[in-house]
């Protein structure tokens, strides 16, 4: 450990740490566009210019080893003066229409320019022009006068994701982030960029003029879309900011996903079927029970499930690794020794989808995999049981493989095209509901409730006691 | 215009055939530089290529970025940064007439002008027939003769309007 003073506080450092990593790591804000804890130290942009005693000129915290008996100021006239100048070269040509942008709010050359400059650049020349609105990819729009190369995009093509497909091109004030013109940036990491990005130049083509972002709040969530479950923050309306001309859907709407920071299992990534997981989760919806495939209210659906379970000889159920470990509890506890338990995928890897790879996406594509494995191991479904009901719980695209059994089904989306089971009760999504995944590694990771569920659905943990009376 | 971009678009759209003779070079100057540096090798090859094919593509980037087994955003970076590799098609000749202070101040400025108004064309631009493209460029480091101006690989100092007459002329 080593002992240095910043801004008179003694602070504690490890041994290679930096003077910004102890400062951040203290509470005492140092302002930083290119450091980022994940990615290399490019110390480009200045504005972490600190001082230290005994040192003739500033240096950039960020690269600046914190050394024992150090003395650092980040708050003197001289800093605050450099810091000012700074930031007056970096806006220098930024176009400034944080009005029309969609990271005001939450952009850092916005929220710095006021907090540290509030000095506009002077120039006899004009603004240079470069490409705005830029389709880096068909996901990711780049507006290259915002940018302020900090490099932060490039360097995590190079150092996480491993794709090498940006860089920055051209001189001096010609310099621009780009992508080799003949060929599509399909990094399937790609728009963790956006969410590295300190301004407003790499933005979300599928969030682009959605909404401004002091409307809406994160809430934590885990991507379901693989065995990593990643942490991700769902982006929802603010309840102040519901407002009732935009109607009851927009009112009630994954806005976007942006990566949940968690060290433990995804770090400050997730990939972009993690961005899409609003998307997944806007499919088609179950919304009323169905018995044989006529609508019918709550109470009958449960009367009916009743009635079907006391009546059955052999019974099975196909359990969903979409379930939380709270359900699979519930499920084992009231129904767990009543039944016959198989497992499965409720989904398989799609085409073209990445399979796997080193970083963070797993071949399995379903969340609680091994919370289903623990809790009632790894037995795929058996037809030839001779099973007369069998209660399926989570998505299922075809209905033949149960044989002539009857069938429960809980599902959250549309059941498969002109089948129908003999009662289908909707259950809840994963932003409807609270509980916790086991990703792979058997790292639990919890999930909170975004959205209240519609009327007629149900919560599976809920139903599983009245079936079983 | 015409005939030059009929040879531009033979040189380009040739890619890598065009290119496969061009291996024999690579490889040889390949030889001379330890594995690990495959990097270090690729203005040398974006100047062979240049030298062979009169100016560079993203698609001859992406070729030398294959052949050497490095990222071809980085050759593309390289290629972009250096004004002196040409990513239009340039003239037979290219004259880069210094534009800073000393050859500012000896008159490089009235010298430019003349050859625009000798050649027909604004600085930047080439020639109909293809034979000039006339360029301005920062310090040829010629200062204490100037005013200066290189011609392909030539430098050419104390210049005079007469003298450059006599230097066009002389060219083929």
């Amino acid at each position: 450990m080593i002992e240095l003073t910043i801004d008179n506080m003694t602070v504690q450092a490890h041994e290679g740490e930096t003077v910004l990593q102890a400062a951040l790591k203290h509470g005492i804000e140092i302002p930083h566009f290119c450091y980022h804890p994940c990615l290399s130290i490019a110390g480009n942009c200045r504005v972490c210019l600190v001082k230290v005693d005994g040192r003739p000129k500033l240096m950039p915290s960020c690269n600046l080893e914190a050394t024992p008996g150090m003395r650092i100021e980040t708050v003197s006239e001289e800093v605050l003066a450099a810091r000012a100048a700074v930031m007056q070269f970096i806006i220098l040509n930024h176009p400034g229409d944080c009005g029309i942008c969609d990271k005001a709010g939450e952009c850092r050359v916005q929220d710095y320019h006021v907090r540290y400059g509030e000095i506009d650049p002077v120039s006899i020349e004009p603004k240079h022009r470069k490409p705005k609105l830029y389709d880096l990819s068909p996901r990711i729009s780049l507006d290259n006068e915002r940018c302020i190369l900090c490099s932060r995009c490039v360097r995590f093509t190079r150092e996480v994701s491993g794709s090498h497909m940006l860089g920055i091109v051209e001189r001096g004030c010609h310099s621009r982030v780009a992508r080799l013109e003949g060929k599509v940036f399909d990094d399937p990491y790609s728009d963790n960029i956006i969410s590295i990005c300190p301004t407003g130049a790499l933005l979300s083509r599928d969030f682009l003029y959605k909404s401004r972002v002091w409307y809406l709040e994160p809430v934590r969530s885990v991507c379901t879309g693989c065995a990593r479950c990643c942490s991700v923050n769902v982006w929802r309306r603010r309840k102040r900011w519901h407002v009732r001309s935009l109607g009851a859907e927009k009112n009630a709407a994954a806005y976007r996903i942006t990566p949940g920071e968690n060290p433990e299992i995804n770090g400050h990534w997730i990939c972009n079927k993690g961005f899409d997981l609003h998307k997944a989760m806007g499919r088609p919806r179950a919304l009323a029970p169905l018995i044989a495939g006529r609508s019918a209210s709550v109470e009958e659906a449960l009367q009916e499930g009743m009635k079907m379970l006391s009546e059955a000889v052999n019974p099975a159920a196909l359990i969903s690794a979409h379930a939380s470990n709270e359900e699979l509890e519930a499920f084992r506890i009231a129904l767990g020794s009543r039944m016959r338990v198989y497992t499965r995928e409720d989904h398989s890897p799609q085409p073209g989808e990445v399979l796997e790879d080193d970083l963070l996406i797993r071949a399995d594509k379903n969340p609680n995999s091994r919370g289903v494995r623990e809790l009632f191991g790894d037995r795929p479904y058996d037809a030839t049981a001779g099973h007369d009901l069998v209660l399926v719980w989570g998505d299922l695209d075809d209905y033949a493989p149960l044989g002539k059994a009857r069938i429960l089904h809980l599902t959250s989306f549309v059941p498969p095209q002109g089948q129908s089971a003999d009662l289908l009760i909707p259950i809840s999504t994963v932003f409807e509901r609270s509980g916790t995944f086991t990703n792979f590694e058997g790292k639990a990771n919890r999930f909170d409730q975004v959205f209240d569920k519609p009327k007629l659905v149900q919560h599976a943990g809920e139903l599983f006691g009245g079936l079983a009376a | 215009m015409s005939c030059l971009k009929e040879k531009f678009d033979r040189l380009t759209t040739n890619g890598p055939e065009g290119m496969s003779a061009l291996v024999d070079k690579f490889s040889e100057l390949r030889g001379g530089y330890p594995e690990e540096m495959a990097s270090s090798l690729v203005l040398p090859l974006l100047q062979l290529t240049q030298e062979a094919k009169g100016h560079l593509t993203e698609s001859d980037a992406v070729f030398i970025a294959d052949y050497l087994g490095v990222p071809a955003m980085q050759v593309v970076e390289a290629l972009s940064w250096y004004t002196m590799l040409y990513r239009e098609p340039v003239g037979r000749h290219v004259i880069k007439v210094c534009r800073n202070i000393s050859c500012s101040l000896t008159g490089g400025g009235r010298l430019m002008g003349y050859l625009e108004r000798r050649l027909g064309v604004r600085q930047g631009g080439t020639t109909a027939d293809g034979r000039f493209t006339l360029l301005a460029v920062e310090c040829l480091a010629s200062c204490g003769t100037a005013p200066a101006m290189q011609v392909n690989d030539t430098y050419h100092e104390r210049l005079t309007e007469a003298r450059i007459d006599q230097i066009l002329k002389e060219l083929p």
